[in-house]
């Protein structure tokens, strides 16, 4: 049985310099490898206070453990860096992870030998950075710079070879946007809050991987068995030929209760953007390697003034709920935003729309001049159009949106807590509400995570209606004691029939897990792949035997690892705190909707919220004052940080 | 279409390439996931993202009678006819 040598790849820009640093599996067992000795990478060598442009800052590039291998979900890459987004009033910063699937780039990062990439300094000039099989090259972008996400990727596409993976910033990340992200082999997003701002500060405009080696495991007759018992589980799954008819587009029927903005009739938004609507651009699916479910897309727009125009990814949540807070009932419009965002700007559609939805409708209740500079604020299609433009490019009022939330409250003076749907926290705007969706775990990672979105923690209780004894069920995969299942499953008057707090801190140290190895959180959400699975997947690829509890283990390390990093740069409890707007009632059509507990015993109050999170703290072995690991409990993990 | 014990079947409409068959392919032959070494090329067309797989035929030995890559494909891109015999049917 051979075990698996770990590869860092480092190189500083600013000196032109690479060096491979390669460690034995046991040097990084402890944090499952992957994203998880990223994350040690970041707490050994990131200084904390930088600014997240400064050459300082880093930026590292995970590929999961398992990726490269024939297990299904497991395409995944986690990239860990400080993310420029102003996350406070006095414009602190947080260090986060993101993730992204793709189907040639992380692989092609580990065929070449490559098992993380850290990048540092600042390239003199703007650059392209290739991992292939010899090593890392630093290359001139040329007249790439300046470029859209598209016509880059195709283009290193056709230089390197078709079986080349390609990560690409578009022009909103050259102009340092902080909210944009970056495209991963043309069909995959990865890092909205700022990852291509700040490969865009290192004048870094694309990394191609295009390795030929062989990825090993320590028992692969062992493994490759798992591999077959698990994808039979998706080939049998009952919903499994909706999901690869529609792919990401399946999920309306979910969806248009937890990503409503309430200011439609839900038989209205049905029909302008259900899932009879997306057939008629749909054109094909497309899967993640390894993957026997698929979910990204190719849509063709249908007539209008947009007839004929392709995209790849997944525009439909987006247009669709953006639509309603914009008010443009054509899908075709938004869908043409969301393929300007993904194939040209790289700007997130998120933020951006939400901003636009802000400013505009502010200036139309007279909170605001109406005369900005640059532009009339309108509530139409054309105004909304200009602003997204001029926040890729940061002219004029383009340049206030560029810089997010805080950046608007001190130059226009709106707070972003009045902000009408979802809410802010860390300068984050989230991309679930907590009213229409009730307060299930995954609101509550918006408030603990370090960086406010859901990074892959997806377990059945994103969905509206499970039993509890389908909850109840998936947790028991994790290992837990009795005594620890009997916290979570504890009814309390302020969580409800499960502990929310509680359930939050281990389904967290799961997401760890999961990108550490590379596992898409979809497996999780749709219960396929259960924590003790991934146990033995683990043990069978790096030939260290070990159990569900300790995988969850290590990924709370993981987890003590990240929330210390950013202790070090001023965050605490304060940071953690529930949006405004939680707390005010929807005002739907179909009546108020007000955030309710999961299964809709009670409304939900400011208390309430505070007692789970004090719950969330007491689990992790936290001080819950002041939302910080003890010294206590970091010294249980063997943490020195 | 390779027939050398069997039909291996190629529908390239229905590839959404996810490079199952390339890594199945590898591993049989050297216990090893490598898509580079695989006996399956993955066409793709970078108009669409659509990809299709072409097999090596001169390399396949269609796994001496029980192709990895048919029976690792989710969306039946390849199959696979143990018992067809050459001539006998279309």
């Amino acid at each position: 049985m051979t075990r698996p040598i770990d590869r860092t790849w480092f190189v500083d820009l600013t000196r032109s310099q690479v060096h491979v640093e390669e460690r034995t599996y046991d040097e990084v067992a402890d944090v499952l490898g992957g994203s998880g000795f990223g994350w040690r990478i970041v707490a050994n060598r990131l200084p904390s206070g930088i600014d997240p442009f400064s050459p300082e800052n880093m930026i590292v590039l995970n590929p999961g453990t398992l990726v490269g291998t024939r297990v299904m979900g497991a395409s995944k890459l986690t990239a860990i860096t400080k993310f420029p987004t102003v996350a406070s009033a006095d414009h602190r910063y947080y260090v986060g992870s993101c993730t992204s699937g793709g189907r040639y780039f992380a692989i092609g990062m580990r065929q070449a030998g490559c098992d993380r990439l850290v990048i540092q300094g600042k390239a003199s000039e703007p650059v392209i950075l290739a991992i292939r099989d010899g090593g890392l090259s630093i290359e001139p972008a040329g007249d790439l710079w300046g470029k859209g996400i598209d016509e880059v990727s195709r283009t290193l596409i056709e230089q390197e070879g078709q079986d080349a993976g390609v990560l690409v910033i578009g022009t909103a990340g050259e102009k340092l946007v902080r909210s944009a992200l970056t495209i991963i082999d043309r069909t995959n997003s990865l890092g909205r809050g700022g990852l291509g701002a700040v490969f865009g500060s290192k004048n870094v405009k694309a990394v191609v991987a295009h390795g030929t080696g062989s990825i090993r495991v320590a028992d692969p007759i062992g493994y490759n068995q798992i591999a077959d018992e698990l994808c039979e589980r998706a080939m049998t799954w009952p919903r499994r030929e909706h999901w690869i008819k529609l792919g990401l587009a399946a999920g309306w029927s979910t969806f248009k209760h937890t990503q409503n903005p309430g200011m439609w009739e839900k038989e209205s938004w049905d029909k302008l953007y259900g899932e009879e609507k997306r057939l008629e651009s749909l054109r094909a699916v497309i899967a993640c390697a390894s993957c026997p479910l698929n979910c990204r897309l190719r849509w063709v727009l249908p007539g209008g003034e947009f007839d004929g125009e392709q995209g790849l990814g997944s525009p439909y949540s987006k247009s669709a709920t953006s639509g309603q807070l914009l008010g443009i009932e054509d899908d075709r419009k938004m869908i043409h935003l969301v393929t300007e965002a993904n194939s040209y700007t790289g700007i997130d559609f998120y933020t951006t729309t939400r901003l636009i939805d802000f400013v505009t409708r502010m200036a139309e209740r007279g909170r605001i001049p109406a005369e900005q500079d640059g532009i009339t604020l309108a509530r139409d299609y054309p105004t909304y159009q200009r602003l997204y433009t001029m926040t890729a490019n940061r002219e004029g009022l383009g340049d206030i949106l560029a810089d997010g939330w805080y950046r608007v409250q001190e130059e226009l003076g709106l707070d972003p807590s009045e902000y009408w749907y979802a809410g802010v926290c860390k300068g984050v705007d989230f991309i679930y509400d907590a009213r229409p969706s009730r307060f299930h775990p995954l609101m509550m990672t918006f408030l603990t995570r370090p960086r406010p979105h859901h990074g892959g923690s997806h377990t059945r209780t994103n969905s509206r209606g499970k039993t509890l004894e389908e909850i109840r069920d998936q947790a028991a995969h994790w290992g837990l004691s009795d005594e620890v299942m009997d916290r979570i499953f504890l009814e309390t008057d302020y969580s409800g029939k499960f502990n929310v707090g509680r359930y939050t801190a281990y389904m967290e140290d799961l997401m760890r897990v999961k990108n550490a190895i590379g596992l898409c959180t979809i497996y999780t959400y749709q219960a396929l792949i259960f924590a003790d699975d991934m146990a033995r997947l683990y043990s069978a690829a790096v030939g260290e035997q070990i159990n569900a509890r300790e995988l969850i283990r290590r990924g709370e390390r993981v987890s003590n690892l990240a929330k210390m990093i950013n202790v070090r740069d001023g965050f605490s409890r304060a940071d953690d705190q529930p949006p405004d707007v939680w707390f005010r009632p929807m005002e739907a059509p179909e009546g108020r909707i007000e955030m309710e507990d999961y299964y809709q015993t009670k409304t939900l109050h400011r208390e309430d919220l505070a007692h789970m999170l004090d719950d969330y703290y007491e689990e992790r072995g936290w001080d819950k004052t002041s939302g910080h690991p003890t010294p206590e409990k970091l010294a249980a993990l063997g943490l020195s940080i | 279409m390779i027939s050398i014990g069997g039909r291996l079947t190629i529908w390239p409409d229905r590839c959404r390439g996810c490079r199952s068959c390339q890594m199945a392919c590898s591993f049989t032959k050297t216990l090893e996931y490598n898509p580079s070494a695989s006996y399956i090329i993955l066409e793709r067309d970078l108009e669409t993202e659509k990809t299709a797989p072409m097999i090596k035929s001169l390399r396949c030995d269609l796994c001496g009678g029980n192709p990895a890559c048919a029976a690792a494909c989710s969306y039946k891109a390849i199959t696979f006819e143990p018992n067809w015999e050459s001539g006998s049917c279309e």
